[in-house]
């Protein structure tokens, strides 16, 4: 017999198929393509042009006050495909109505002093940054953007705080109109789907997790940190699956399939953790046998008779270790099959067999830590303003809240920061030439148009490119050449103004930086820290009211969720590594313990005066003391008490001695957590 | 007759008659979602944001006219 351990694992690592990035094949993907990029990403900035110009047009004739708002909400909403723009923009609305009533509200309250309304508004964004820090994906960003709708609106109109209302409809209706404007545009000029692409990358990771199942059957030893990087890719689908259901009608069964596909490959990826944790046969041949139970076309129905045969071979199998890998194998070709069938549910827009929902795990500590820091860090950057006494510097103000906040929702703010820092010139230089070198008075639409195409259509190129680093600069350059033009109508062409904007966006966003070297955000050794130290908390509380509000599925997609958090707090060293094996392992014993107590329920769902009843029981509470010994006991009287056909009870006994097995083999320092009874 | 347009008062704030139409007619369009799911409508079309852009104009439209 081998035992797949987990000291052995960090041997090596097995080489995992690459990641498909691409809802293409490769071969087809550049196919079509014009100066060297895709013809996807030259449709993808001509949309964009279009719908700022129409933006532009409509708050024009409008005759709206503030229409560089609208041209803004345009950028802002870039996004390459339909859905994820709508989704976007849905949240866009609503914080625009949560951010112009806090606005009205700080205003109205600290109308006699400028200073006060700097440090409520200061106040406002740590709260939203907070907020954004217990969600993901466009509910973060929404939560920021009402932390910096509040410096559009009440920080410039800090000297007439009467027209704050006035101010707040007119943004509204600026925003409307680019929501509306970016969505016709989308609708009526094709831009793809998500789901296609989404399809093929889930596929991607099914095959990867197929391949990484059958490298631990063979015992190809395994790394401990690829496991916690599959988990961490497979949680980063969440935030985008959410965008699904505003693409079309089916939209919501087709998020419905993708979210518990999601769920399944977690749960997969958990079936082999456990069958890793098993004594197994050595001989290669049964391995081979084994594995290639996972050799089926996606068209074939899973063969658990396959994995009977499989063991019924080995000979020097006993009872005892027989059944939990009978056990931890069925699991395996049960979540399999669950992810096959999720993915053609995904495929024809039908409800899947079992919708699941994919909670998230967000530190509140760590939310905390971020929100008093943004607060501090833009209360640093605005008291400086204050003091310098400068004239017209609401606009370098709503430009530190908006990169604070924008910078806040991504995993590292100060490097956010920096290229802010980089993209300020480079915007600074081509709006000078664009409004005093071509545009240069003209005061005809159409010519503004034009003018504007090279400049929205050369970014959109870089956002829409492979390198998120010049994605990343490609947009922030573009609102930035938006901020400082700021289109009206009619132009002003005031050469004062454009030098008092440049310079005090330079400056408002060096000004950050320095306050964000000042009051450094959250390091990665005290986020992996507190997330270890929450992982172990939570393991002492499994079974316990609170754990009982999701499914065993459902709370083991939430801890890969902290799992994938604590590998995104990277570091290579040796302390990192220990870390993710403690996550895993944790992990790892939440999930058995929870399995094993859903087929306990079940068990005592019969008498309650029927022996099984009470060792149904006994097994519980050893689970949540997490005793192996005892629970080994157990499982076993477990198996002699049920008759020949009570096949609950036998596979509540397997799940149990598997739920054994993974305790055991928990590494040192994740096997004294402490632990807290279930109520 | 001349159809008349009312406007939406929100606490003492004038809206655009345009503006209540435009929302009845996203919240039909929400309402109607499952129906249009069940028959299928967006197998039904080559380009299917068209067509569902095209349901909501329609609605929007027939609100403006009928009401």
């Amino acid at each position: 017999m081998a035992r797949l351990e987990y000291q052995q694992a960090d041997k090596t690592a097995i080489r995992l198929p690459v990641r498909a990035t691409s809802a293409l094949p490769a071969a087809t993907q550049f196919a079509f393509s014009l100066a060297g990029l895709p013809i996807s990403s030259w449709g993808f900035a001509v949309r964009l042009w279009i719908a700022v110009t129409i933006s532009l047009l409509t708050s024009f004739w409008l005759q709206l006050e503030a229409p560089s708002s609208a041209a803004l909400t345009v950028l802002i909403l870039a996004e390459p495909t339909r859905g994820q723009a709508l989704a976007k923009a849905g949240w866009r609305l609503i914080a625009t109505v949560i951010g112009t009533a806090a606005s009205i509200a700080i205003v109205g309250f600290l109308n006699q002093s400028g200073d006060l309304i700097l440090a409520a508004f200061a106040a406002w964004l740590g709260l939203c940054v907070y907020a954004a820090g217990l969600l993901d994906g466009y509910r973060a960003y929404a939560a920021v953007l009402s932390g910096y709708t509040v410096g559009l609106i009440a920080v410039q109109q800090i000297d007439s705080p009467q027209h704050v209302f006035e101010s707040g409809m007119s943004r509204g209706a600026a925003i409307a109109v680019g929501v509306l404007s970016i969505t016709l545009v989308n609708n009526l000029l094709l831009a793809p789907d998500r789901y296609p692409r989404l399809m093929v990358q889930l596929a991607a990771m099914h095959r990867r997790i197929r391949e990484y199942a059958k490298a631990v059957i063979r015992d190809e030893v395994t790394d401990a940190t690829a496991t916690a990087s599959l988990m961490r890719e497979i949680v980063a689908f969440h935030p985008e699956i959410a965008s699904l259901a505003t693409e079309s009608s089916s939209g919501s069964l087709r998020g419905a399939a993708a979210r518990s596909t999601t769920v399944a490959l977690v749960a997969e990826l958990r079936a082999i953790r456990a069958l890793a944790a098993l004594p197994v046969a050595a001989d290669p041949v049964f391995r081979e046998r084994l594995a290639s139970v996972l050799d089926r076309s996606d068209d074939e129905p899973p063969s658990i008779s396959a994995v009977g045969h499989a063991i019924d071979s080995a000979k020097n199998l006993t009872d005892a270790t027989a059944a939990p890998l009978v056990w931890a194998l069925s699991e395996l070709l049960r979540t399999d099959e669950e992810v096959r069938q999720n993915l053609a549910a995904l495929k024809s827009g039908m409800r899947p067999l079992r919708a699941w929902r994919a909670p998230l795990y967000q530190s509140n500590r760590i939310a905390v830590g971020n929100g008093i820091r943004a607060s501090a860090q833009f209360a640093i950057a605005s008291a400086l303003f204050v003091l310098a006494g400068w004239p017209a510097t609401s606009v370098p103000l709503f430009v530190v809240a908006l990169v604070s906040a924008l910078g806040a929702a991504t995993p590292n703010p100060r490097g956010f920061t920096t290229i802010a820092l980089i993209a300020s010139p480079i915007a600074v230089a081509l709006e000078g030439v664009f409004e005093f070198l071509i545009l240069d008075g003209v005061s005809d639409f159409p010519l503004l148009a034009i003018g504007l195409a090279p400049f929205v259509v050369g970014a959109g190129l870089l956002i829409s490119g492979p390198s998120p680093g010049l994605a990343s600069l490609g947009r922030i350059s573009l609102i930035f050449f938006m901020v400082i033009f700021s289109p009206s109508n009619p132009q002003t062409y005031d050469p004062q103004a454009f030098l008092f904007s440049s310079l005090f966006v330079c400056v408002g966003i060096g000004l950050l930086l320095a306050a964000q070297f000042l009051v450094p955000p959250v390091s990665h050794d005290l986020r992996r820290r507190w997330l270890i130290a929450s992982a172990r908390h939570e393991l002492g509380l499994v079974l316990s009211r609170s754990d009982r509000r999701y499914a065993p599925e459902e709370a083991m997609f939430r801890d890969a969720v902290r799992v994938g958090q604590i590998v995104a707090a990277a570091g290579a060293d040796l302390q990192h590594r220990i870390s993710i094996e403690e996550a895993l392992s944790y992990f790892d014993q939440a999930a058995a313990i929870r399995l094993s107590n859903a087929k306990l329920t079940q068990l005592a769902d019969g008498p309650t005066d029927s022996p099984l009843a009470s060792l149904a029981a006994e097994a519980r509470t050893a689970l949540v003391d997490r005793d192996a010994q005892r629970i080994h006991a157990i499982a076993r009287s477990l198996r002699e008490a049920a008759s020949g056909d009570e096949y609950l009870a036998i596979e509540a006994s397997a799940a149990l001695l598997l739920a054994g097995a993974v305790i055991e083999a928990a590494p040192p320092q994740a096997a004294n957590a402490p632990t807290e009874k279930g109520s | 007759m001349t159809h008349t347009f009312r406007e939406l008062v929100a606490g003492g704030v004038l809206l655009a008659p345009f503006v209540t139409y435009a929302l009845a007619a996203l919240v039909i369009v929400q309402i109607i979602r499952p129906v249009l799911r069940f028959i299928r409508f967006a197998d039904m079309f080559s380009h299917a944001s068209i067509a569902e852009l095209s349901v909501y104009v329609t609605i929007l439209g027939l609100l403006i006219l009928c009401i």
